[in-house]
């Protein structure tokens, strides 16, 4: 039976489950308006959630967990720039092997230090006034705190990006790098902080990933959130509010795998419909934005030597 | 001489780190050859776990030629896989053995070959992001291997589905290590790959495409239809990996009969320099690491993936050295 109990329970999941993957998101919308494509990020995110496990498990503190969980971001990030932006190596096959790196990495140390071992997680957070609208207030007050930070950063992030110098030189550094050269900005000082904060970003959603749910690690935990954030961001058009639209879409579709089974007009249907589901979305959503338009220098290393020679 | 200069930078980055949580180098170094080459068994082993990654490695190299990320080779694999699980239990039990074998690889290779497919065709028709859609195309088949696996010919005892028929099994070459013809279809994929690329229109136009694509566009080459074989052809090789898993190694599909094959042939690609014939000692280095890393939890208490680490690290510094290097197309940005 659909109940109004099924709906608001199906609401607070999906939520729940949008903000890592708009976290994810946000950061890729940075790095991205910079000019560097970070397929990274479902690495950064698995770093983060692994460092945001150990560190609850360890310290028995949720805010360490997410500090220094989103603070690996910034290590990720640093290697990562230093490969996207100083050697200039190829964005994809680089974020594609340190994926391949994360997985292992966080493999290993999972299996060396916590196992299945949980820490503490976040309580559900009440905001005065919200809470109390009928229905909305029942699902947004199940939500917890980190549901509100992230709502928070989509407003800085666009701030950032559209009422900030440093983001007009971003966003010409990721789409014009020869007029922005021209212009006496250096194309790839704008490129590493986009490519750290990033990470930081997504590390952060691997943490609260951890937070929000059980607080242990599960090896491959996040699998393909950071994908699905990539193929976000290309239907959000690189606008952070457009972001928070699409990751609600695909943070509902994954919900529905939680309240498909009490659903008796859905009996026939298997379980991997379902959990399917997000996948096939992602998919969907990706050809319905047929318009949508990388940043014009997207992916493509910028080597100040050539410069002269454009 | 760069390559072997990132070598030996991946071996102190991964010794200072095996050192860091606490564990034995020396130990872990020696448990990853010990356990992949000595032993009859092991050998073998490595030997079937290299014709895999050769195919899926192939499954990457063809389309990166061309600048196409195909990072979907796990999917492609699967997708081949449920093809040659569901074949082999389902066709009549008598047919010919050399019959069964060949149904069941041509079989898969369309069943990979489809996956594959459908990113190329959704990339030429709707400019869908492939990396995105090959990926989310992975996810969706092992959903459907799961699907395989529980509902329709589910094995009562564990995750997998029922055996395949004796007359599916490919035929072993060195009985002793358990090694079958998989690795001879690798080797065959491996040169068929070749003379594709260099002795036909369409390796040209890979190669063309992949180098310059509006000058290939101009000299009257349909990119579109380039892309939809070129993905069909490299699903295809990595479907071919999953028979190899099903009708080679195990005899039936296992949920976990791969630990990520698919993603390591983008590795086994780039080691080779996306040059088929250089795929296979690429992909035998890496399936020694991967086979010889399962000994590590024993001898020197890390778990077997730290062979994803080393494989990860190294080819990242082969680009970094400039021993691997990829060529821009440096109009785009105008």
């Amino acid at each position: 039976m659909l109940t109004e109990a099924l709906v608001i329970m199906f609401f607070v999941t999906g939520i729940q489950l949008m903000v890592p993957i708009l976290l994810a998101a946000l950061g890729e919308t940075i790095s991205e308006r910079s000019g560097v494509l970070n397929v990274g990020i479902e690495g950064s995110m698995l770093i983060g959630a692994l460092v945001s496990a150990i560190v609850g498990i360890k310290l028995d503190s949720v805010v360490l967990g997410l500090l220094l969980g989103s603070a690996a971001g910034v290590g990720t990030g640093i290697i990562l720039a230093i490969l996207y932006v100083a050697r200039g190596i190829d964005q994809i096959v680089t974020g594609l092997l340190f994926n391949i790196f994360a997985l292992g990495f966080t493999g290993l140390l999972h299996n060396r230090f916590i196992g299945g071992q949980v820490g503490p997680t976040l309580s559900p957070f009440h905001v005065p006034l919200v809470g109390d609208i009928p229905k909305v207030g029942e699902v947004l007050n199940r939500q917890n705190i980190l549901f509100w930070i992230t709502l928070i950063l989509v407003f800085l992030v666009y701030y950032l990006l559209n009422r900030t110098w440093w983001g007009l030189y971003a966003r010409a550094a990721g789409e014009r790098p020869h007029a922005a050269e021209s212009g006496g900005l250096n194309v790839n000082q704008l490129r590493y902080p986009a490519v750290i904060l990033g990470n930081v970003f997504a590390a952060f959603g691997g943490a609260a990933l951890v937070m929000s749910s059980a607080g242990g690690f599960v090896p491959g935990m996040t699998a393909g959130r950071g994908f699905i954030a990539l193929g976000v961001v290309v239907v959000a058009r690189w606008n952070p509010f457009l972001v928070l639209a699409s990751a609600s879409l695909f943070g509902l579709s994954q919900a529905l795998q939680f309240i498909a089974g009490q659903l008796d007009f859905l009996d026939g249907v298997p379980d991997q419909v379902w959990l399917a589901l997000p996948y096939v979305v992602t998919i969907l959503a990706v050809l319905l934005s047929r318009g949508s338009q990388y940043p014009a220098a997207v992916g493509i290393p910028w080597r100040r030597a050539v410069a002269g020679r454009a | 001489m760069n390559t072997l200069l990132s070598l030996f930078i991946t071996l102190v980055i991964v010794a200072v780190f095996i050192l860091a949580i606490g564990a034995n180098p020396w130990d872990a170094g020696r448990a990853i050859v010990e356990g992949s080459l000595t032993k009859k068994l092991f050998l073998g082993q490595t030997l079937m776990i290299a014709s895999i990654l050769a195919l899926t490695g192939l499954a990457a190299a063809l389309p990166f030629t061309s600048r196409l990320w195909n990072i979907g080779g796990e999917g492609q694999m699967f997708a081949g896989a449920i093809v040659a699980v569901s074949l082999g239990i389902n066709l009549p039990e008598g047919t010919p053995k050399p019959l069964f074998i060949a149904v069941i690889l041509v079989g898969s290779f369309i069943g990979g070959g489809f996956w594959g497919f459908i990113a190329g065709a959704l990339k030429a028709w709707f400019g869908a992001s492939e990396i995105v859609t090959t990926l989310m195309l992975s996810f969706i088949a092992i959903f459907i291997a799961n699907y395989v696996i529980a509902d329709v010919w589910p094995d009562p005892f564990s995750q997998k589905t029922v055996s395949i028929h004796d007359n599916a099994q490919l035929p072993e070459i060195w009985q002793s290590a358990n090694v079958d013809i998989s690795v001879i279809i690798a080797i065959v994929a491996a040169g068929l790959a070749w003379m594709l690329m260099r002795g036909t229109v369409l390796g040209f136009s890979i190669r063309a495409i992949g180098s310059n694509p509006n000058a290939a566009r101009l000299a009257g080459m349909s990119t579109s239809r380039v892309t939809i074989i070129t993905f069909f052809i490299a699903g295809g090789f990595a479907g071919l990996a999953g028979s190899v898993a099903v009708a080679g190694i195990f005899d039936d599909l296992d949920i976990n009969f791969s630990s990520n094959f698919g993603f390591l042939g983008i590795a086994v690609a780039l080691l080779a320099r996306l040059n088929p014939p250089l795929i296979i000692p690429a992909a035998f280095l890496f399936a020694m690491l991967r086979v010889g890393s399962n000994s590590l939890q024993a001898a020197a208490d890390i778990s077997p993936t730290l062979g994803d680490i080393l494989v990860a690290v190294f080819v990242i510094l082969l680009m970094v050295t400039g021993a691997i290097r990829f060529r821009y197309a440096q109009n785009v940005t105008n």
